[in-house]
C-alpha cells in the first residue's frame, strides 16, 4: 500500500497546495483564468471552473456541422452582451432573426467567410490577438495540430471565448485543446460527452434538454385538417405521418 | 538637414557603387565616389570625364526635377515640425524646439528623420544647433562627428574651427582674409568689428552673428499645398506587387507630413498604379484603401497596404505610382475621459476589422443588416462592413432556425415522409409565410421536423405547387 504524503507530514496536504496547476486524477482542475457560465447546470458541474474557459481553445466535435453547437453555446453567447461575436467559416448562413429571438443584438454578430482555409486560420489568429471580440467561433473540417496549437497560444493571450467546431472524426486525433466535447443531438436536445478535460474521465453522457415544446405541448397552431378515417380494409397501410 | 548629393539621388540611385556624373552646362556638377577615384573632379568638362572614366553614367542637371523632389522631401519632413524652411544649397532648416518632447529627445528625433530620408532614398547630413545658421554651417561644412551642438558653448567651439571659406557671405573677400592670416571663423571673430564692416561684404557680419546666436534670424516657412496628389515616376519598371510597398512608403511618408501640417486624418485614399503608355497602353490600376478609423500614422497605413498587396497580382509592369486622398477629416483630439464612452468601438477593434477587410476582401466580412420582410431569405440580409445600410426590425416571437441554407434542398419522400438521411418526423408547424407579391409571390408552409438522431430541421412546402418538401434551415 502506498503511503500518502499527507500522512507522513501529519497534516492535510493537497495537490493544489503544492502548485496551483496540480490536481489529482480524481478531482477537477482548479480553475485559473476567467470562466463564463454555460447556462446548463449539469454541464457546468462537470467542467473545471464551472463554465466555459475564456482565453483557451475549446473543441466541440459534432457529427454534422450546424447540429447543436449553437444551442449549446447560446446561453454563454447571450451573456457576452455588447461584445462582438465572430462566426468564422460557418457551414451555413447564420439567420439574424434567430439570434434576435434568442435575445442577442443583431449588431453583435460578424460573419467572416474567407475564400481559403488558411485565410480563416489567419483571421482567427488576428481576432484572438486583438482581444476585442467577446467570442470567436471557428468551423473547420480539417485543421492541422500545429495550427490548433498556434491558435491556442494566441487564445491564451486574450480573454475571448474561443470555440473550434470540428467533425466527429477528429476525435481520434490528438489536439492541444484542454477541453474537448462531443455534442450529439438526441430527440430531447443534446447529449454531451467529455472527451478531454482537466480532471478525471467522465463516463456516460450529459443530457441537456433543449426543446420543451413537443408536438403534444405545442398547441399554438391548429393541427392539419384530417378527414375522418374511413373504414379500414384488411391489409391496409397505416399512414405514418398521421398519428 | 543638408542633402549633399540630391541630384545624384534623384537621377541614379545606384551612384554609391557605380560611377555616375551629373553635368550642368557641360561642366561636372557632382560626381559619385567611384567616378572621383578615377580622377573626375567638380568643374571638369565633359571631354575630360569621357577620357578619365568612360564607363560613368552621365546625367544632365534638371532643376525642375530637383525642385519637385525637394518639395516632396519638405512634405515628408512636415511630420516632425510645422516650422520648416528651405535654405541655400539644398538644405532644410527644421525648428524642432517644440517637437523634442513629442519625439523623445533630439537623438530619437534624429533617428526618425534619418529613417524618413532613407525611405525617400536621399543621403543626408544632419546637424543640430541652437541657431539655424549655425546648424546650416555644421551640416554643410563640418565633419560627421562634430555636427551636433546642443548648447551654445559647444556650437561656438565647433564653429570656431570651421574655415572661413565655408561661410557663403565671406566668399567675396576670401583672398583678403587669407592674406591677413585669418583662416577659421574663430580668427574672423577676433578681428575688430568696425574694420571688418568697412572692408568686407556687408552681409558677412550679420550672417556671422546669426550663426553664433547674437542676432535674430528670419525664415520663410514652407506652406504645404491644400490638396495631396503626388506621383512617383519610377526609374525602373516594377513587376511584383510587393515591390510597390517600397515606393508607397515614400508616398506615405509625404502623406503623413501633409496630414500633420494640416492637422488632418485620412479615411479613404487611392493608390494608382500606372502602366505602360504607348503601344501596349493599359488603364491605370486603382488600389483603393479604406480605413476603419481615421488615421495619420505611417506604420498603420503601411501595414494596411501590405495586406492589400498580399493578394494583389499585377496585370502589367508599373511605371509610376500615384497617391491621392479621397476623404480626410479633422483630427479628433484624444479622448481625455478615463472610461471609454459607451457606443463607440475601440480603435483596436476598428483596426482589426480594417486589416481583415484588407486581406480577405470586403465581401468576406459581413455584418447583419436585417430587412423587415417575412421571407427568411430576404429578411436575412448580410452586408459588407463599409456599406452603411440601416438595419430594420427582425421578426419577433417566431421560431426560426439559426442556420439557413442558401439554396433550399429538395427532399425525397419515402413512405409519405420527407427523407434527409433518415425519415423526418414533423413536430411543429405549419407556419404560413406569404409575402413578396411584388416580385414573385411566395406562399410556403414551414414545418419543424426532427430526424431519428434528434437533429431539428426547418422544412417547407410550396403551397401553389405541390412538388414536395424543401429543407431550408437547421436548428443549430
Amino acid at each position: 500500500m502506498i503511503t500518502e504524503p499527507q500522512a507522513i507530514a501529519g497534516r492535510t496536504l493537497r495537490a493544489e497546495h503544492i502548485h496551483p496547476a496540480l490536481w489529482r486524477a480524481s478531482q477537477l482542475a482548479r480553475p485559473h483564468g476567467r470562466h463564463i457560465d454555460t447556462g446548463f447546470n449539469d454541464l457546468s458541474a462537470q467542467l473545471p471552473g464551472r463554465g466555459w474557459p475564456l482565453g483557451c481553445l475549446v473543441e466541440i466535435l459534432a457529427p454534422q456541422p450546424g447540429a447543436g453547437e449553437m444551442q449549446l453555446l447560446r446561453p454563454a453567447l447571450i451573456q457576452s452582451a455588447k461584445q462582438r461575436i465572430a462566426l468564422i467559416q460557418p457551414p451555413y448562413t447564420p439567420q439574424i432573426a434567430a439570434w434576435a429571438n434568442w435575445g442577442g443584438q443583431a449588431s453583435q454578430l460578424l460573419w467572416i467567410r474567407p475564400k481559403h482555409a488558411t485565410d480563416s486560420l489567419w483571421a482567427t489568429e488576428q481576432i484572438l490577438r486583438s482581444d476585442t471580440f467577446g467570442a470567436a467561433l471557428l468551423w473547420q473540417s480539417t485543421v492541422r495540430s500545429q495550427a490548433l496549437r498556434r491558435l491556442h497560444l494566441a487564445a491564451q493571450q486574450s480573454s475571448t471565448l474561443f470555440i473550434v467546431v470540428r467533425p466527429l472524426t477528429a476525435a481520434r486525433q490528438a489536439s492541444p485543446a484542454p477541453l474537448r466535447l462531443i455534442a450529439q443531438p438526441n430527440p430531447g436536445g443534446l447529449s454531451i460527452s467529455i472527451l478531454k478535460r482537466r480532471g478525471g474521465v467522465l463516463e456516460g453522457l450529459i443530457t441537456l434538454p433543449l426543446y420543451t415544446n413537443n408536438r403534444s405541448a405545442d398547441s399554438a397552431h391548429a393541427t392539419l385538417d384530417r378527414r375522418a378515417s374511413s373504414a379500414r380494409k384488411p391489409g391496409h397501410r397505416v399512414p405514418e405521418l398521421a398519428r | 538637414m543638408h542633402l549633399p548629393h540630391a541630384s545624384l539621388d534623384i537621377a541614379y540611385p545606384n551612384w554609391r557603387v557605380k560611377p555616375a556624373v551629373v553635368f550642368a552646362q557641360d561642366r561636372v556638377k557632382l560626381c559619385s565616389p567611384a567616378a572621383a577615384q578615377t580622377g573626375v573632379r567638380v568643374g571638369m568638362r565633359r571631354g575630360g570625364v569621357n577620357t578619365l572614366c568612360p564607363q560613368a553614367e552621365s546625367f544632365l542637371y534638371n532643376p525642375a526635377a530637383e525642385q519637385r523632389a525637394l518639395d516632396a522631401v519638405a512634405l515628408a519632413l512636415l511630420q516632425y515640425t510645422p516650422e520648416l524652411a528651405l535654405a541655400d544649397n539644398n538644405t532644410f532648416l527644421l525648428k524642432v524646439t517644440a517637437s523634442l518632447a513629442l519625439f523623445n529627445g533630439p537623438r530619437r528625433l534624429g533617428q526618425r528623420i534619418r529613417a524618413t530620408m532613407h525611405a525617400q532614398s536621399f543621403g543626408i547630413h544632419l546637424s543640430m544647433a541652437p541657431t539655424a545658421k549655425g546648424a546650416w554651417l555644421l551640416a554643410t561644412a563640418s565633419r560627421p562627428q562634430a555636427r551636433r551642438a546642443l548648447k551654445q558653448a559647444t556650437l561656438q567651439r565647433r564653429l570656431d574651427t570651421l574655415p572661413c571659406s565655408r561661410l557663403p557671405e565671406a566668399q567675396a573677400c576670401l583672398a583678403w582674409l587669407d592674406s591677413i592670416g585669418c583662416v577659421t571663423l574663430g580668427d574672423l571673430r577676433k578681428l575688430p568689428r568696425s574694420g571688418l564692416q568697412r572692408r568686407t561684404h556687408q552681409a558677412m557680419l550679420p550672417a556671422l552673428d546669426a550663426a553664433y546666436g547674437l542676432a535674430p534670424e528670419t525664415f520663410k516657412w514652407i506652406v504645404p499645398p491644400p490638396a495631396f496628389n503626388h506621383c512617383i515616376q519610377l526609374v525602373e519598371r516594377i513587376e511584383h506587387a510587393d515591390a510597390i510597398q517600397f515606393v508607397a512608403h515614400r508616398l506615405f511618408e509625404q502623406l503623413c507630413g501633409w496630414l500633420a501640417a494640416h492637422q488632418l486624418a485620412v479615411t479613404r485614399l487611392t493608390l494608382t498604379l500606372q502602366h505602360e503608355h504607348g503601344r501596349q497602353a493599359r488603364p491605370p490600376t486603382p488600389l483603393p484603401l479604406t480605413l476603419g478609423a481615421p488615421s495619420w500614422q505611417i506604420d498603420h497605413l503601411l501595414g494596411l497596404l501590405k495586406e492589400h498587396l498580399h493578394h494583389h497580382v499585377l496585370d502589367a509592369p508599373v511605371i509610376a505610382v500615384a497617391l491621392h486622398t479621397l476623404e480626410t477629416l479633422p483630427r479628433a483630439p484624444a479622448s481625455d475621459q478615463l472610461f471609454p464612452q459607451p457606443g463607440s468601438l475601440p480603435v483596436d477593434h476598428l483596426r482589426l476589422l480594417e486589416r481583415l477587410t484588407a486581406r480577405l476582401g470586403s465581401d468576406c466580412i459581413l455584418q447583419p443588416c436585417p430587412m423587415a420582410d417575412h421571407r427568411p431569405e430576404v429578411a436575412n440580409r448580410w452586408a459588407p462592413l463599409h456599406q452603411k445600410l440601416v438595419p430594420e426590425a427582425c421578426i419577433h416571437d417566431a421560431n426560426r432556425p439559426f442556420w439557413l441554407l442558401d439554396t433550399p434542398i429538395a427532399l425525397s419522400v419515402r413512405q409519405h415522409r420527407p427523407f434527409y438521411g433518415s425519415p423526418l418526423r414533423i413536430i411543429g408547424g405549419p407556419e404560413r409565410i406569404e409575402d413578396g407579391w411584388w416580385d414573385g409571390l411566395t406562399i410556403r408552409d414551414y414545418f419543424i421536423a426532427q430526424d431519428q438522431n434528434g437533429t431539428r430541421y426547418w422544412l417547407y412546402q410550396e403551397r401553389r405547387r405541390q412538388d414536395g418538401w424543401f429543407l431550408h434551415g437547421l436548428f443549430a
